[in-house]
């Protein structure tokens, strides 16, 4: 037996499963979006682009465009937290300490993320655990919960350890070496971040970005329960076109769409990732 | 270590801290004597003992754990072999490959469910636990993929190079070189995929059926009452099983003796089997069982304890939140329900398109017992193909030290209560007050496009006074204090103004909805016979009032009200007067109307 239908013998099992599981039913789910909504919430099969023509007016797009905002602005406050931790264990922290810090990162997933949500609105609700905090500092107790900045943290916390590992692994596999050239050569901190450390982290940096803003456009649980839905995100238009409209022809158009937004933020993220394979 | 780094080491804490301050509020309150999750009450296991007596909850963990074993288990091995693969050979249309195995992780995951259902519907598979443990095979697979190549990369090859010069074979070297050194990233890959699945309530939601409600979907359906303390105990429990585990990994592989890796790795064990050994398997084989498909917080357990007890059979109860989920599952055509409990509307739909099972009425002796104004409604005339089961109306509650007594809908306009008002997050019942206060008529069942355009403009008008719109567990934030006056139903009201006496209820002057909520058997139902036995059961006097007593929520049944304490029977958000009956209006399918409805609503909601 060769090493190739050993391989191929081996990749089948599970590339057939995504198949059944994936591809096929995304084929059933274009053909849906072709269709229109019957009076009793069915699908009537005959084919239009209706439902496309529908997902680009301006209240939707609209709606697409905000759920892009979101998902960017959760990009860039995982990085902008998740970069440093990432360095610290990757550098700063004894290597027998490593594997238990990032276990840590993971663990808070063991619990349901709704779960994690309603401990969010007990923190930050008006007679909350962060304004009990507060007022007894002498503040003034704050309006927290059902707003933009709420959702916002809900979502960076959902997504944080997405970013954090994949930081981490590409800066284990850094060399030192240019780090410390470049300190032994007179580069002052900032620069041998902006010059060395961030480029070289570029790859994790492409890998983590996609892992968290793909899931971000999708969110729904965050704007519903902690921005006190008073925002409607790509996450809760689609939800709500299956589950409340029984709309599924418009819910799938509206799916394929945000498909296609992400591949082309996949795509964005290519180039960087295919670099990062080359270091 | 300088002084930047213990910088870096700070915001490292910070960070970690802002990732377990929410762990640690649900461990805390799963101690606190209080049940509404607000303030500190003192030290109690109460809620632990209470999660074991829980027969609803040890269930869903205990299905939750099933799935997220069997689901792993398979993932584990797929997901392995395939990283093998890739790491053996360079395929030809190797991007097509990758993209296939990216596309789980790509595709955001209410496109999968949804596509998902659609598949399973398409093959007539029925829902339940194997659709369930398929879907999270599927989206588990790429995540073991991914760790497990990550392993790979950095993988010495001369190791196997030399096996395969010593004679061994391409599998002998997998089997005895390759598979040992990736074993940390295979279990890693393999929590991953647990954690995934043990998580997961958007996909689970969409592709469960009879028997496979999971722990997420179960707490999702309880939280209409508020996140109670039971589900932070069974939270608290989970993590613990985990870090145990976790902890007895981690002692492993730095190289300690078993016998001390053993006592964690035991404990988190037997933390794990706990739910299988005090519970007990759901049905004994050849045990007949009916299964029922109902909204949360809708039958008391002890209630459906003396139904298995009379009939000699197994309740398997699953829930659900809205009535389109209900909608969906039995258009799909593929879920197998004997018992449902849709609105009326609801009713009307699925009468239409012929999905309920006509009800013998001779075999309903216990009909007698019902209010005939709840009978030979429109929406089923002669009572065919449901029997009614709750009502309740939609009005407002407040908290009266703050508002000072309500009667108008328009309350829930003045700016004197901005930031302090709630509004059901339900497309029906806001534009349905805002038709009912525009004074020209209209009613809550209203089609005309220029009459719901008007009442959407009164919505926008409203929106920056209201601080959150919600229709899950909007009692709970009244009670917590957030908001001052809440729109919303009888039932979950009547259950706050019993923890505190501030807070009134009142159906406006200008009239409301109700809901009327049945039960039914749906066509191609396992085991009809039974259903009618379950349908006349909950009739008898006795068992609806009962009923009514835990639940809360009015009953249509004459003979039980009579049977009630006179603090329910006279209770106002429970049997309102009849000058009340007489303004309030029986929610209807509007048909088409219904996508002009959501798409209002939507903009009334994205509206800045």
């Amino acid at each position: 037996m060769t090493a190739r239908r050993q391989a191929l013998l081996l990749l089948v099992p599970a590339a057939l499963t995504l198949f059944v599981l994936f591809v096929l039913p995304q084929a059933l789910m274009f053909e849906a979006s072709l269709g229109r909504r019957s009076a009793y919430g069915g699908i009537v099969h005959e084919w239009s682009f209706a439902n496309y023509a529908r997902a680009l007016e301006p209240l939707y797009l609209g709606i697409f465009a905000r759920s892009v905002g979101l998902a960017a602005l959760t990009t860039g406050l995982c990085l902008a937290l998740a970069w440093p931790v990432a360095w610290w264990i990757a550098f700063r922290v004894p290597q027998r300490h490593k594997s238990a810090l990032l276990v840590l990162l993971v663990l808070p997933f063991w619990t349901s993320f709704l779960v994690r949500m309603y401990a969010w609105i007990v923190l930050l609700r008006t007679e909350g655990v962060v304004n009990a905090v507060g007022v007894a500092f002498g503040l003034p107790a704050f309006d927290l919960l059902y707003n933009d900045l709420a959702v916002l943290i809900g979502q960076v916390y959902g997504e944080l350890p997405f970013m954090a590992l994949p930081l981490y692994a590409s800066m284990e596999k850094l060399d030192r070496r240019l780090l410390e050239a470049a300190a032994d050569l007179g580069a002052s901190p900032l620069r041998r971040l902006r010059e060395i450390a961030l480029p070289l982290t570029l790859p994790g940096i492409a890998a983590g970005a996609v892992l968290v803003f793909i899931p971000s456009l999708g969110a729904y649980l965050a704007p519903d329960l902690l921005g006190g839905a008073k925002g409607v995100y790509v996450g809760n238009l689609v939800q709500s076109q299956f589950a409340v409209a029984r709309d599924a022809p418009f819910g799938a158009a509206l799916s394929f769409v945000l498909a296609l937004l992400v591949f082309v933020a996949v795509a964005a993220a290519r180039r960087p990732l295919a670099a990062a394979r080359g270091l | 270590m300088n002084r930047r780094g213990s910088g870096l080491g700070l915001f490292a804490l910070l960070v970690y801290l802002f990732l377990y301050a929410p762990i640690l509020v649900l461990a805390a309150l799963s101690f606190n004597e209080s049940r509404s999750s607000a303030l500190w009450e003192g030290f109690t296991f109460a809620w632990y003992l209470k999660l074991l007596q829980n027969a609803q909850v040890m269930q869903a963990l205990r299905t939750s754990l099933i799935v997220a074993f069997v689901s792993t288990v398979f993932s584990t091995v797929l997901g392995t072999a395939a990283a093998l693969a890739f790491h053996r050979h360079r395929f030809r249309r190797g991007a097509a490959i990758e993209a296939l195995f990216a596309l789980p992780i790509v595709v955001p995951e209410i496109v999968i469910a949804s596509s998902m259902v659609l598949l399973f519907a398409a093959l007539s598979l029925r829902l339940g636990l194997l659709t369930v443990v398929l879907a999270h095979v599927a989206f588990s697979i790429s995540y073991v993929v991914v760790v497990v190549r990550a392993r790979l990369a950095g993988f010495d090859r001369t190791l196997e190079e030399a096996a395969m010069d010593l004679g061994a074979g391409p599998w002998r070297t997998l089997w005895t070189v390759t598979l040992p050194l990736c074993a940390p990233a295979i279990l890693a890959g393999a929590l991953l995929a647990f954690a995934l699945s043990i998580d997961d309530y958007v996909i689970t939601s969409f592709v469960a059926g009879v028997g496979s409600t999971t722990l997420p979907l179960q707490i999702y359906s309880m939280v209409r009452s508020g996140v109670s303390p039971e589900i932070n105990a069974v939270s608290t429990l989970l993590l613990l099983a985990t870090s145990l585990l976790l902890l007895a990994a981690h002692l492993l592989e730095r190289g300690k003796p078993a016998r001390l890796c053993a006592a964690p790795a035991g404990l988190g064990l037997a933390l794990l089997a706990g739910p299988f050994l005090i519970g007990g398997p759901a049905a004994a084989a050849g045990e007949k069982v009916l299964n029922l498909y109902i909204w949360s917080n809708y039958i008391a357990p002890e209630t459906l304890a003396k139904f298995e007890a009379r009939h000699g059979v197994k309740v398997n109860v699953d829930l659900y939140d809205s009535n389109e989920a209900l909608l969906a599952k039995l258009q799909a055509g593929n879920a197998n329900y004997d018992v449902v409990c849709p609105s009326n509307y609801a009713v009307a739909i699925l009468a239409r398109q012929e999905l309920l099972h006509p009800l013998d009425l001779t075999a309903l002796p216990n009909l007698a017992h019902v209010d005939p104004a709840f009978l030979d409604r429109p929406h089923d005339p002669g009572n065919r193909l449901s029997i009614p089961y709750f009502w309740g109306t939609t009005g407002i509650a407040y908290r009266k030290s703050r508002t000072g007594p309500i009667d108008s809908w328009a309350a829930l306009w003045e700016p004197r209560f901005k930031g302090r008002i709630l509004m059901l997050d339900d497309a029906r019942e806001t534009l349905g007050i805002a038709l009912l206060l525009s004074r020209d008529g209209h009613g809550v069942n209203e089609t005309d496009e220029r009459a719901l355009r008007q009442a959407k403009e009164l919505l926008l008008v409203q929106k920056p006074l209201v601080r959150t719109y919600n229709s899950a567990d909007f009692d709970q934030v009244l009670l917590a204090g957030d908001v001052w006056l809440a729109q919303g139903w009888s039932g979950q009201f009547a259950r706050a103004m019993d923890e505190d006496p501030d807070i009134e209820y009142v159906v406006p002057k200008e009239g409301s909805s109700f809901f009327l909520d049945s039960l039914a058997i749906p066509r191609g139902a396992p085991n009809p016979a039974l259903g009618h036995a379950f349908l006349d059961f909950v009739m008898e006097p006795e068992i609806a009032a009962e009923i009514c007593m835990t639940m809360r929520y009015s009953t249509p049944n004459r003979a039980a009200r009579a049977l009630l304490p006179a603090a329910i029977r006279d209770h106002p958000a429970i049997f309102p007067p009849p000058d009340v009956m007489n303004r309030v209006e029986l929610l209807e399918d509007v048909g088409d109307a219904t996508v002009l409805y959501d798409r209002l609503w939507t903009e009334v909601k994205s509206a800045r």
